[in-house]
């Protein structure tokens, strides 16, 4: 254990940054004054995911936030009307894993096997490639072109505690306003992840015993960390004057969050091994756990399914999110499609995530980009079609811990909207346009969608 | 332990094939009718045929017939197809199972034009299982990218009894692989690796010279050593093989393309993400394109997605490719259908995941449509091919039932 230092360090990092993108936030209130302060998107089939689908109805923003959704709206007279008359209209998609944004040698502190003290934000660059960079607003156009709104980001799975992720949007003025929720969970690893990176280095962890032992010993130290904290605030006052307090450690603090539930643990564990090992220590320290990958999980359905264990499955269609070239064949040994359609189907919560690692070089692995055409897949293997654009909007959502402002068409959440010109579920529709806190943020061009800075090309 | 099992497995191959046929001959001819029609689909011959309410005839493993209103051959397995969509057993043109991943690249050496990716199949590795079921019914499957030339492709179907007769190429497409730089070892620049290639090259003009010679003398003497690596150069340069590259970027594609000019070789760019900045020095050249996109794992920039568009515009024979681990095989047709999202014709896509790889691959005579005499490999499925939600029924290769997802196990 180590680096309670560098969290400091990251935090204060942080704060600058805070402040930094803060001053211009100035901006941002002349880009509100710009964004009409009611929208109203009518005419289209709207795909709530709180309810069946709604044919002819408007969408109303105001301020940024959703003001009502059905057939028979009253349009405000100041409203400015977007017709979605043929088009399919539902809320902005979600990615519930995501490293888009980070660069891929952040991914990976591996000097040290346990670090619940670093904090992804702390290395996510909004203005990097795929992004919209230099002055101005924050757009990932790469995401936008997908519908995805939101993502999850988090720290790599190399390492056992690798730290704390964030949920932010795609869309937005400056860094402070897209964080939706930092920190939104602990990322652990129990998989081939930790082995390998340490196995390389010649240190433990090699074997998965020793990763689960080193996992259980840090939550016993949390535990300690914990109690002794409760003691010396337990004191009185003046006995508090004449005792040293505990001494600080960041990384502690965070891991007591989640022992006392208030962060949840996200353990990437794809076997059934893994994920069994990720359940008793769950059951054994008390924390809100959800599975990242879970390629496995369909083994384990009912057991997740009882105790309300949410899995984050990887991409449909290359559910190897621990990255590698070629699959490590014992960290998946039978993928099977149709186990998104099993674990909805028992009732366990899923998501579909892109886990998309990182950009840089020609070779770009699998982005929020194509989430929903990925998930897409999952609707000819028993996921039913409904079910499939919930894995990628209100389920990430409740797992992620922003319903209450995202996922989903109802009044009082965000105005984040995706307008399609098909039927969501076919490979032939596009995203036609994006909605973020009302604001119209992405529109595909005539010449077809194109990228940052590279508008409109014949 | 996987290499040496696969070894093991192959040198007993051909062993086995006797064995079985051995064993064929001596039973009864099954009471299966040899005839099969597949009656009723919309079939997609990728010959420039849409036939509504079609008829597929199958003898023998080969296709006797296709057409609208033909008639039943008496004696017939007759299969409804009604509602159903059939299009050819599809063709991967770049792919890597088959094989035990350490076997792909000989990472040793730097140049291995004489390593067969054939020598290296295993007729029981898990690769083949889910590429046929997915409809992929022949692969292009070859040697890595660790080398600048790593050796040659073999052609194989997926699925069949008979291992060497599944085989269509043992020695199907020299691999090379522009850009490849190891920290470890020349070459380590772009400009050294082409130069390396210029060598190869002028090394295997000089060896087909001294054969000439010895040949042109009336063999006297002892004929040259023969070098093996030289060999299957010459043949490239003969044009009895061709050049598979694989490559990236514009300026690798323009050395190489130079390389075609200096040579003549006959050449296909792989992956060739960055070829639509240089399409028209490409079509120029009649080289052939096995390109992006890789479904929606690599190439994410819209430019690169809209590649085959580009490429059939500028009358290039395009194809494209799983590079399976890199997307699984049983996505491929799914690479088509995102070049139909990015402008490209249905039917266009569908040549480009069938007839334009086996064009590529010179196994055109066989396979990658659904013409009278080619072999009988057909899927059919429950929607339209590009669709993600359709799935495969049937599969058929050389007329045998490859895959019925009836007997799916839940």
């Amino acid at each position: 254990m180590s680096g309670a230092g560098s969290g400091t360090r990251g935090a204060i990092r942080l704060l600058v940054v805070a402040i930094a993108l803060y001053a211009p936030s100035a901006d941002a209130q002349n880009v509100g004054r710009n964004t009409p302060s009611v929208v109203a998107i009518r005419g289209g089939t709207v795909l709530t995911m709180a309810g069946p689908a709604m044919r002819g109805a408007t969408v109303l923003i105001r301020n940024g936030k959703i003001a009502g959704v059905g057939t028979n709206l009253s349009i405000p007279s100041d409203a400015s009307v977007v017709d979605a008359s043929g088009k399919y209209v539902m809320p902005g998609l979600i990615d519930a894993m995501s490293y888009f944004g980070i660069d891929a040698q952040d991914l990976a502190e591996a000097s040290d096997p346990i670090t619940p003290e670093l904090r992804i934000i702390d290395a996510y660059d909004p203005t990097g490639m795929g992004f919209v960079s230099g002055a101005g607003p924050l757009r990932a156009t790469e995401l936008l072109i997908g519908g995805v709104t939101a993502q999850y980001v988090g720290p790599g799975d190399a390492t056992i505690v690798s730290g704390q992720g964030a949920v932010v949007k795609t869309a937005g003025p400056n860094l402070t306003s897209i964080t939706v929720k930092e920190p939104a969970a602990m990322d652990m690893s129990v998989g081939s992840g930790p082995t390998k990176t340490f196995r390389t280095k010649n240190r433990t962890p090699n074997t998965h015993p020793a990763v689960m032992s080193l996992l259980r010993q840090s939550l016993i130290r949390a535990q300690e960390y914990d109690r002794s904290w409760q003691l010396y605030n337990s004191r009185p006052d003046s006995a508090k004057s004449r005792a040293t307090p505990p001494k600080r450690d960041p990384g502690m603090d965070a891991l007591v969050k989640v022992l006392h539930r208030q962060l949840p643990a996200r353990i990437q564990a794809n076997t059934v091994t893994d994920i069994r090992g990720a359940m008793r220590l769950a059951d054994e320290f008390g924390f809100n756990l959800i599975i990242n990958g879970g390629a496995q999980a369909y083994q384990m359905k009912d057991e997740l399914a009882a105790k309300k264990i949410p899995v984050v499955l990887g991409p449909i269609s290359h559910p190897f999110i621990s990255g590698d070239e070629i699959p490590d064949l014992k960290e998946y040994p039978a993928p099977d499609e149709r186990n998104a359609g099993w674990l909805h189907q028992a009732g366990v919560p899923i998501a579909i995530a892109s886990y998309s690692h990182g950009l840089g070089g020609l070779a770009q692995p699998i982005t929020g980009k194509w989430l929903l055409i990925d998930a897409s897949l999952a609707a000819g293997y028993g996921l039913p079609d409904d079910e499939v654009l919930r894995a990628i909007t209100l389920y990430p959502a409740q797992i992620l811990g922003v319903a209450d402002r995202l996922g989903s068409l109802e009044i009082g959440k965000d105005g984040d909207v995706i307008v399609l010109d098909g039927p969501p579920l076919s490979i032939k529709t596009w995203v036609e346009s994006v909605y973020v806190g009302g604001e119209l943020v992405y529109q595909r061009g005539a010449g077809g969608a194109t990228l940052a800075g590279e508008q409109r090309k014949p | 332990m996987i290499a040496r099992r696969s070894t093991l497995l192959f040198a007993l191959a051909p062993v086995l094939a006797a064995t079985t046929a051995r064993a064929r001959a001596q039973t009864p001819p099954a009471p299966a009718p040899s005839v099969v029609a597949l009656r009723g689909g919309t079939v997609h011959t990728a010959a420039g045929q849409v036939i509504a309410n079609g008829v597929v005839i199958i003898r023998d493993g080969k296709i006797a017939d296709v057409g609208s209103g033909l008639a039943i051959p008496a004696g017939a397995r007759v299969v409804d197809l009604s509602g159903k969509e059939v299009i050819p057993g599809m063709v991967d043109n770049h792919s890597h199972i088959g094989a035990a991943p350490e076997d792909l690249n000989e990472q040793a050496v730097s140049f291995g034009p004489q390593h067969r990716m054939v020598d290296a199949l295993n007729p029981d590795d898990r690769g083949w299982k889910p590429a046929a079921e997915a409809g992929v019914t022949t692969v292009v499957t070859g040697t890595g990218s660790g080398e600048v030339s790593s050796g040659e492709a073999a052609v194989v179907k997926t699925y069949g009894a008979d291992f060497q007769k599944r085989i269509l190429k043992e020695v199907g497409g020299l691999k090379i692989a522009m850009g490849r730089k190891r920290p470890d070892r020349p070459p380590s620049t772009s400009p050294a690796v082409t130069a390396g290639l210029r060598a190869m090259f002028i090394h295997a003009r000089e060896y087909m010279d001294s054969w000439s010679r010895w040949e042109a003398g009336g063999k006297q003497g002892p004929p040259p050593p023969r070098d093996l690596g030289m060999e299957t150069v010459a043949r490239v340069l003969r044009h009895e093989d061709y050049v598979r590259a694989h490559v990236h970027a514009a300026s690798d594609i323009m050395a190489l393309l130079k390389l075609k000019d200096e040579f003549g070789f006959d050449l296909a760019l792989h992956h060739a993400t960055e070829a639509y900045k240089v399409a028209d020095e490409i079509a120029r050249r009649h080289v052939d394109v096995v390109g992006m996109p890789l479904f929606v794992r690599i190439g994410m920039k819209e430019e690169i997605m809209r590649s085959p568009y580009i490429f059939w515009k500028a009358g290039v024979t395009y194809a494209f490719h799983t590079d399976d681990p890199v997307v699984q095989s049983k996505w491929f047709r799914y690479c088509g259908a995102m070049a139909i999202r990015y402008g490209l014709p249905e039917e266009e896509a569908l040549k480009g995941l069938t007839i334009n790889a086996a064009k590529i691959a010179r196994v055109a005579d066989r396979v990658g449509s659904i013409e009278r005499g080619k072999d009988a490999d057909i899927v059919v499925l429950d929607g339209p091919w590009y669709e993600t939600k359709t799935r495969v029924d049937y599969v058929y290769v050389d007329g045998a039932l490859a895959y019925d997802r009836s007997k799916e196990a839940k």
